[in-house]
């Protein structure tokens, strides 16, 4: 009697709860429901910021294959390669037999992504477009990966560091930024950009935040007629782009006058994961000094 | 053949059609200025803001007339020597070889100077290698240079698709935009300037030759004209324009291939009309479209490409419907 009694409630559970024992339910960035009957432990991530994120929530271990330019943390360099994050190879993917792929969706061919579906492979479409989702997607991969813990830890540390960051910046005078990430043609980042945010938090303005594309092409007579306090680049690597340069002959813009050309390095800006914080650091940082740069009353 | 004072009045309303294009180009902008700041940027005097104007307009616009007027003058050039109404300034695979050199250069980072260096060698290549495979007497040369011109530019083509294809990510767009035209990225304008005003130059004592050309390659011959020369002569011009052009500006279509046609819509078959006339007409239109790319959307840009045939494709059909048959 017991034991039927046992039976029933373990019936009842079964039905009342939303996933079963062992189940591990997930809503991505796409609203998309992704359901695995296990932590997922045979993982391909197509894009590198992902690889950076599943390392930190974890899970490096559980991946088996990446796309080019996966390269930190430097364990990730050894990882089978499946194409570049634009050009994925499929049959690459497939032949690792991976038990789950997360996607980009702002970066991935969502058509591509749209076959593994159809192969029958659980996706992920990840696409982080504000600071603290950096948090919440550490914990989801997590939890697809069975790595809860190592992965809370690490969010809980984003964002306390993010929180205090935010404190150490609120209330700062606003600087009007330019971010160009590219010279020709000149391309910088629009409202939706997560670089917008990191600019914001800096007690800073995009002068192109009113633009809703990911990355607009601008012209330089419109940058000049924005007239940024500060102009933040991001070229190739840690090197100061040589095309910074190209600004010193405009004299009249206040960032050039006050010597506010900063570069940063994309890695740490440009990839969505915990180390756009080092980035976001180094933007405050030169913020305050185009704020220092100010003349005084 | 148009009279005397009806080729002035048309060379006339162009080179005011030409100021008119310069003074929009001049004027429109992100930054605005009153028509008295430009013309104190322009007579030397230094009103605030005056770099935009000489610095930053100026030179773009003088580049786009340039290019535009020497696409179209090839592309007049092109049609009567190869005697095909489809012919324009790229059909002997100019613009893919340099479309492939500009886009190795940028595949491996080199700075500006060198993607048009590089552009223009690959230009320079395909021209040699199309006139070298070409070379031949006899009635079949005009097909064959045709043909092997068409293969030259599949070639590059491919070898363009393919550098694409392999190109990282971030090198990407600024070989789309290379390949669709981008004025922003021209160096200095007076190299295409220069070439314009040579190139027309020398054309022109030909234009009398070319008008008997136009009405078949046995009569010139039987009118006294040394047509193999004069077909020589003519191609390398043509050639060396549209290599100019497409090293400052990339490749920008249609101009070349329209205005031309456009100009014979409205004014006959004249070459020692067109010729002149074609320069400014192709330099009005690339630079209207230009300042429409860089205003349109602004603080967007368009690939000026887009709007040379926006702009083009409905002026030309107009004039083609009025057109008795």
């Amino acid at each position: 009697m017991r034991f039927l009694i046992g039976c029933l409630v373990c019936i009842a559970a079964a039905a009342l709860l939303p996933h079963a024992r062992g189940e591990i339910v997930v809503r991505d960035d796409v609203g998309a429901t992704v359901r695995l009957r296990a932590p997922a432990t045979r993982i391909v991530a197509l894009a590198p910021h992902i690889v950076e994120t599943l390392y930190a929530a974890g899970a490096g271990g559980h991946l088996v294959g990446a796309v080019d330019y996966s390269d930190h943390p430097p364990a990730a360099r050894r990882l089978a390669r499946v194409g570049g994050y634009s050009r994925v190879d499929l049959e690459a993917v497939v032949a690792l037999r991976p038990d789950l792929v997360i996607a980009w969706e702002s970066g991935n061919d969502m058509g591509q992504v749209d076959k593994l579906r159809a192969l029958g492979l659980a996706v992920y479409v990840s696409q982080p477009n504000a600071l603290p989702e950096i948090a919440d997607q550490i914990e989801r991969l997590g939890e697809l990966a069975g790595t809860q813990a190592t992965a809370r830890a690490a969010a809980a540390a984003f964002r306390q560091r993010l929180a205090a960051l935010r404190t150490t910046h609120a209330g700062k005078p606003v600087v009007r930024v330019f971010y160009q990430i590219w010279k020709a043609p000149l391309t910088t980042v629009g409202g939706p950009q997560i670089i917008s945010d990191a600019i914001r938090l800096c007690g800073g303005d995009n002068v192109f935040g009113h633009l809703r594309r990911m990355s607009p092409t601008v012209s330089v007579e419109a940058v000049l007629a924005a007239n940024p306090e500060a102009i933040v680049a991001t070229g190739m690597g840690d090197a100061r782009p040589d095309w910074l340069h190209d600004w010193d002959r405009w004299t009249g813009m206040t960032a050039v006058r006050r010597g506010n050309l900063f570069h940063i390095n994309p890695d740490l800006m440009q990839r969505h994961t915990p180390r756009i914080l080092d980035g976001t650091e180094k933007l405050c940082a030169a913020l305050d000094v185009a704020r220092s740069r100010r003349p005084q009353p | 053949m148009p009279t005397r004072r009806r080729a002035i009045l048309i060379l006339l309303l162009l080179v005011l059609l030409a100021l008119a294009s310069l003074w929009t180009a001049l004027a429109a902008g992100s930054i605005r200025f009153t028509a008295a700041e430009v013309l104190a940027a322009l007579s030397g005097s230094d009103p605030p803001g005056a770099d935009v104007i000489l610095q930053l307009r100026l030179p773009r616009a003088l580049a786009g007339f340039a290019c535009g007027g020497l696409l179209a003058l090839a592309g007049t050039l092109m049609q009567v020597l190869l005697r095909n109404p489809l012919a324009d300034p790229y059909i002997l695979g100019i613009s893919s070889g340099a479309g492939t050199g500009a886009l190795f250069a940028m595949l491996l980072g080199l700075p500006a100077l060198a993607i048009d260096g590089l552009a223009f060698a690959g230009a320079l290549g395909a021209m040699l290698l199309v006139f070298g495979l070409a070379h031949g007497d006899g009635s079949w040369t005009q097909t064959r240079l045709l043909l092997t011109g068409v293969i030259v530019a599949a070639g590059g083509g491919a070898l363009v698709t393919l550098m694409l294809a392999i190109a990282p990510e971030d090198r990407l767009r600024g070989m789309l935009f290379w390949l669709m035209g981008d004025l922003a990225q021209t160096v200095s304008p007076w190299p295409p300037l220069a070439t314009l005003a040579a190139t027309l130059i020398l054309t022109m004592p030909f234009a009398r030759q070319l008008n008997l050309l136009a009405r078949g390659l046995l009569q010139a011959q039987a009118l006294g004209v040394e047509v193999d020369r004069l077909r020589h002569t003519v191609y390398l011009l043509a050639a060396l324009a549209t290599a100019a052009a497409v090293t400052s500006a990339g490749a920008i279509g249609f101009v070349g291939l329209v205005v031309p046609h456009l100009l014979r819509l409205a004014s006959g078959n004249d070459h020692r009309l067109l010729l002149p006339a074609a320069a400014l007409a192709g330099g009005s239109l690339l630079l209207l479209a230009d300042t429409l790319a860089r205003t349109l959307l602004a603080p967007q840009q368009l690939p000026v490409g887009v709007l040379t045939a926006l702009i083009g494709v409905p002026v030309f059909l107009f004039l083609l419907s009025r057109q008795p048959k």
